[in-house]
């Protein structure tokens, strides 16, 4: 059963399209990755969800509700621009932002001591927001968006800003809520994280959805035509091969996307020619190539893909 | 619209503002130093008068000296001994501010008198100085006319006015009119500070939730409209508290200030010794009273009044991304304010003038203009319901107006808007 049920939205900014016509729809239980450059629709889309901007046109439905100040009730939100009030203390602050989504004082209360528990966090109860560390208030906005523990749980760019702490902390949490049954989306720029963690993907570009699916099932649609290559020696070969587009290159490592079926034995005996090897491998493409083989090179800034 | 939602927004902004040790601090501060600063204007108005000047005068008629030591002995001194030269002399050095020559031709009107002095003493000198001596010189020559006593008598008469005021239901009271402009005007004062104040409290509140990167959080869980009115409503309720706290304080003060300074004020103080102070009744250190309804209007304009500026001061922190940037928006919202303000002095010097009628008519002068009048006059009741019909008709207005502008801009981070850009976001 779809949980977030988006068809055919659209929305302008004065003459700028920030979303035409996306549709797309994310199962129950299941890990949602909302891709694409910055730029590409992504928060405007997140924020039609979280009904913050209403949408031009289009429908926008979660467990079967038109989306309403009742439906942002059932998501937990982390926008991409997040904050929280530094002259408020800790416990006062999440209670507060608690029960704006619906929670007695009681139960509020109840959330805030067990989750800053669970993060170890109790004793910042009486403490000030502007007191805390970064990494301490980045604890306390997920424990905002998490607390009043909603089916639905939407992160926008989740991981920009984040320590390795905390960035680890929060891939913790968001597969234990996936396992748990509940419905995560989230937005990210950065391709690698997608594939660690993501069962289905949605493509942006340019306001429109240029793929969406499994992101397995994408991978193996592209077939094996990709070569990781490590090796020792002079890289001044790779720009010899023809009708290969190289991504992630670097002084001993290439990844080599083979685009006209030619041999790839014939790549390694070049290679083989030139340097010594350390590694070959034919591997489904990365989710960076598939991007740019979607949506074509001549149509992405290449500066805006990490 | 969610009751419930505003009402936590509400009760937020109320009470973690409460708390604030600024508040505190503000709320005891500003009656003290309203107190201090109208001590300082008393203490130098009484500085001032001390400081008097000494005027020459070189009298050649004989009569008019005595006149003028009897009049204002402290102010001229007898110099006719001297002579001129001495006297420019004394002048020029400034041991002497300025010096007179008075002749028969001045008392037989045949020339003016002439003041010759160093420029100390201003024009409130000069006045003072020519209205002496035109009664000393007026005296002399009715002395000199030889006129009936009857005449006389009529010229030296000395009129005061005593006032006396009809209320509406015909009893003459004792006239307080001096006591009530004064309360008018620190009522609209008050008014005038409080908007500013409130207002500029609730655009920082706008942009903190801005910059604090909050907002987007704020906005999955309430809708702009209910923020914005649970904002509003805090930060109104933050004022009213603060004004019941100076009401309340200033009527326990007044209540006691009577026996407190029967009591302190000791037989042995009173001008008269013991006689005197068996009539003395400390009733008259006790204030002419307020009418509850002038605090019942002055509540509702104080209300009225930040609900208009204070949605706008909303639309205003919304529109902007940093403080800095509210210049070019508080401008045009000021100038109502400032103009008000002005009037309200107006008002007072004539309630009923045209100016002051048209005033408080005015929406977004009303609150000021409208408190100082009714205070010190009646004020028709039409004026008075008009101008509150007007006020609502243009808060709805503005209230509109500011929900479009808010709920657009507390989205929009990274740069200010333009006049522009909101008067698309008010179309759109």
């Amino acid at each position: 059963m779809a949980v977030i049920e988006v068809k055919d939205i659209a929305k302008s900014f004065g003459k700028t399209q920030a979303v035409r016509d996306a549709s797309f729809n994310v199962e129950k239980g299941r890990i949602f990755g909302l891709l694409g450059p910055n730029g590409a629709g992504k928060t405007t889309a997140i924020r039609m969800i979280n009904h913050i901007l209403i949408p031009d046109a289009g429908t926008i439905t979660i467990n079967g509700l038109k989306a309403s100040p009742r439906t942002q009730r059932m998501i937990g939100y982390l926008p991409e621009e997040r904050g929280l009030y530094k002259k408020m203390k800790v416990g006062e602050q999440l209670i507060y932002l608690a029960r704006l989504k619906g929670l007695t004082h009681g139960e509020a209360k109840e959330k805030t001591r067990y989750w800053l528990d669970r993060f170890e966090a109790s004793d910042w109860y009486h403490k000030k927001v502007g007191e805390l560390s970064k990494g301490m208030s980045q604890k306390i906005q997920f424990i905002a968006t998490i607390a009043h523990e909603p089916d639905i749980y939407i992160f926008d760019e989740p991981f920009s800003g984040l320590d390795p702490i905390n960035s680890k902390m929060l891939r913790e949490i968001v597969i234990e809520l996936r396992d748990r049954g509940k419905t995560v989306l989230f937005s990210t720029h950065r391709m690698e994280q997608v594939e660690q963690m993501c069962d289905d993907i949605c493509l942006f570009n340019n306001g429109r959805v240029v793929l969406k699916g499994d992101l397995r099932r994408i991978r193996k649609s592209f077939g094996k035509n990709t070569i990781v290559i490590e090796f020792q020696g002079d890289s001044s070969f790779l720009d010899r091969i023809e009708n290969v587009r190289i991504n992630n290159r670097s002084t001993n490592f290439a990844e080599i996307r083979v685009l006209d079926g030619q041999d790839m034995q014939q790549i390694l005996k070049t290679a083989m020619d030139h340097t010594e090897i350390y590694r070959y491998e034919r591997v489904e493409p990365s989710l960076t190539e598939i991007f740019i083989s979607t949506v074509g090179e001549d149509n992405i800034n290449p500066n805006e893909l990490t | 619209m969610n009751f419930q939602q505003i009402l936590l927004v509400l009760k937020r902004e109320y009470v973690t503002r409460l708390r604030s040790r600024g508040f505190i601090i503000a709320t005891i501060l500003i009656p003290l130093g309203m107190i201090a600063f109208v001590g300082a204007g008393i203490g130098i108005a009484v500085w001032d008068t001390g400081s008097e000047h000494t005027i020459g005068i070189v009298d050649q008629t004989n009569s008019l000296y005595p006149r003028l030591e009897e009049l204002a002995g402290e102010r001229y001194k007898d110099f006719s001994a001297t002579t001129e030269d001495s006297l420019r002399h004394m002048v020029a050095s400034e041991q002497l501010d300025g010096y007179i020559l008075l002749t028969e031709a001045h008392v037989t009107l045949q020339e003016d008198p002439e003041y010759v002095s160093s420029g100390a003493g201003g024009i409130s000198l000069q006045s003072r100085i020519r209205s002496d001596l035109r009664q000393v010189i007026r005296d002399e020559r009715i002395s000199r006319a030889s006129v009936s006593e009857e005449v006389q008598q009529i010229f030296e008469a000395d009129i005061s006015l005593s006032t006396t005021k009809l209320t509406e239901q015909g009893e003459a009271t004792e006239d307080d009119t001096g006591f009530l402009t004064i309360v008018g005007l620190v009522m609209g004062i008050i008014i005038f500070g409080s908007v500013l104040g409130y207002g500029g409290m609730l655009t920082r509140s706008v942009i903190e939730e801005k910059t604090n990167r909050i907002i987007e959080v704020i906005t999955s869980s309430v809708r702009p409209i209910e923020l914005l009115l649970g904002k509003m409503g805090g930060v109104g309720a933050l004022a009213l508290s603060q004004l019941v706290f100076w009401l309340a304080s200033f009527f326990a003060l007044a209540a006691a200030a009577g026996p407190l300074a029967g009591m302190m004020l000791g037989p042995e103080m009173v001008p008269g010794g013991e006689a005197a102070a068996g009539n003395f009744n400390p009733d008259s250190f006790a204030m002419p009273d307020i009418a509850p309804s002038l605090i019942l209007y002055f509540l509702l304009f104080f209300i009225l009044g930040y609900l208009l500026y204070s949605s706008l001061f909303a639309a205003i922190g919304s529109a902007v991304d940093s403080e800095t940037d509210t210049q070019q928006f508080m401008f045009p919202v000021m100038i109502p304010v400032m103009i008000g303000y002005f009037i309200m002095f107006r008002a007072m010097e004539n309630p009923d003038s045209t100016l002051a009628v048209a005033g408080s008519l005015v929406p977004f002068c009303t609150p000021i203009v409208m408190i100082t009048r009714i205070a010190i006059t009646d004020v028709p009741f039409w004026q008075i319901w008009l101008s509150i019909l007007l006020m609502i008709a243009t808060f709805a207005l503005t209230m509109w107006l500011s929900a479009k502008i808010y709920s657009v801009g507390i989205l929009s981070y990274g740069q200010s808007a333009g006049f522009k850009e909101l008067w698309k976001w008010v179309r759109e």
